[in-house]
């Protein structure tokens, strides 16, 4: 998968999660563009990320995620 | 002598409960469905002590049956625990099938009202008597999103017990309940492990409950001592709830 197909994936996560299907993702959104993105929220997204790329994240690799690209480099790495 | 009953008695509480409880002149009626050699060690531990019933609580017929059959072949318990729940579903609110909110009233709270309407009239009469339910402490305050079936049929556990308190308090039964923090257990197979490690992290003592946190503050309801608490709710989540 490369790295559009993830982003791809991703921003239908992101519209499913916060009932929006207009929401439009980029490397550089963080949680200050998604009003409901909380603490809360980011494991929700995170768990539905697991499902679908078949990976497992670590509570240390999660806690320090800033934005969108930094989520997208995470999986990336986790899925090569 | 204490005669227990207890439903959901396979569970990791159920077990490290009876494990706690058990005196060498005690009985323990065990409900479990589908599991009951999870109890194989207890009952070789404890021969004679544990009599268990595979039953569905959700089937009416099959509980007034077990209710019908203990009535008959056992003395009155002394103490009812119930322990039977659903495994949490983590799903946001328009995604929840409603018939799942009833699957979880019927294992978790119509069962309890039947068999606390065929129990809690005779310990009334025979003036002792000791209820414990096991709540979470997701009722306490504001709970997590995307756990309303849970978190709704735990809150109506937790009326019932305020209910059944008050009326039966002049007779000697207390009815309380137990609210562990997220409990490693069994029961969180279908958890993903982000959500357990997050709230491990969050917890102010920095781990999640375990059985025996949980078991020692349900033994304690369950004693004579407790005699003058009922209706309560104890929390019990290293701080992470607060009521």
């Amino acid at each position: 998968m490369d790295k559009n197909q993830i982003l791809d994936a991703v921003q239908n996560i992101f519209r499913d999660n916060f009932d929006d299907d207009t929401l439009v993702i980029t490397p550089a959104t963080s949680a200050q563009d998604i009003e409901d993105w909380d603490s809360l929220e980011q494991i929700n997204l995170l768990t539905a990320m697991e499902k679908k790329f078949g990976i497992k994240f670590k509570l240390e690799d999660v806690r320090n995620l800033n934005n969108v690209g930094d989520i997208l480099e995470l999986i990336a790495r986790l899925s090569a | 002598m204490a005669v227990y009953l207890i439903t959901g008695a396979t569970s990791d509480v159920g077990r490290a409960l009876i494990e706690r409880i058990m005196g060498p002149e005690d009985l323990v009626i065990a409900q479990g469905m589908g599991d009951l050699h999870l109890l194989d060690d207890l009952s070789s531990a404890h021969p004679g002590q544990i009599v268990s019933y595979d039953i569905d609580l959700t089937d009416p017929a099959a509980l007034d049956g077990f209710l019908a059959e203990i009535g008959e072949k056992y003395p009155l318990p002394t103490h009812f625990v119930h322990l039977p729940a659903l495994r949490v579903v983590n799903a946001k609110f328009k995604n929840f099938d409603e018939s799942r909110f009833l699957l979880d009233m019927n294992v978790q709270v119509m069962s309890a009202v039947k068999i606390c309407k065929a129990l809690l009239p005779r310990m009334a009469k025979a003036k002792f008597g000791r209820v414990l339910f096991i709540q979470t402490s997701y009722t306490i305050g504001a709970p997590p999103k995307n756990t309303a079936a849970y978190v709704m049929a735990k809150s109506a556990i937790g009326g019932l017990v305020k209910s059944l308190a008050v009326e039966y308090a002049r007779f000697g039964v207390t009815v309380n309940c137990v609210a562990p923090s997220m409990m490693e257990t069994r029961f969180l197979t279908d958890t993903p492990d982000l959500v357990v490690q997050a709230s491990a992290a969050d917890n102010p003592m920095g781990r999640n409950a375990r059985v025996k946190d949980v078991v020692p503050a349900m033994a304690f309801l369950l004693s004579e001592e407790a005699r003058f608490i009922t209706g309560v709710t104890l929390p019990v989540t290293g701080g992470s709830a607060i009521e």
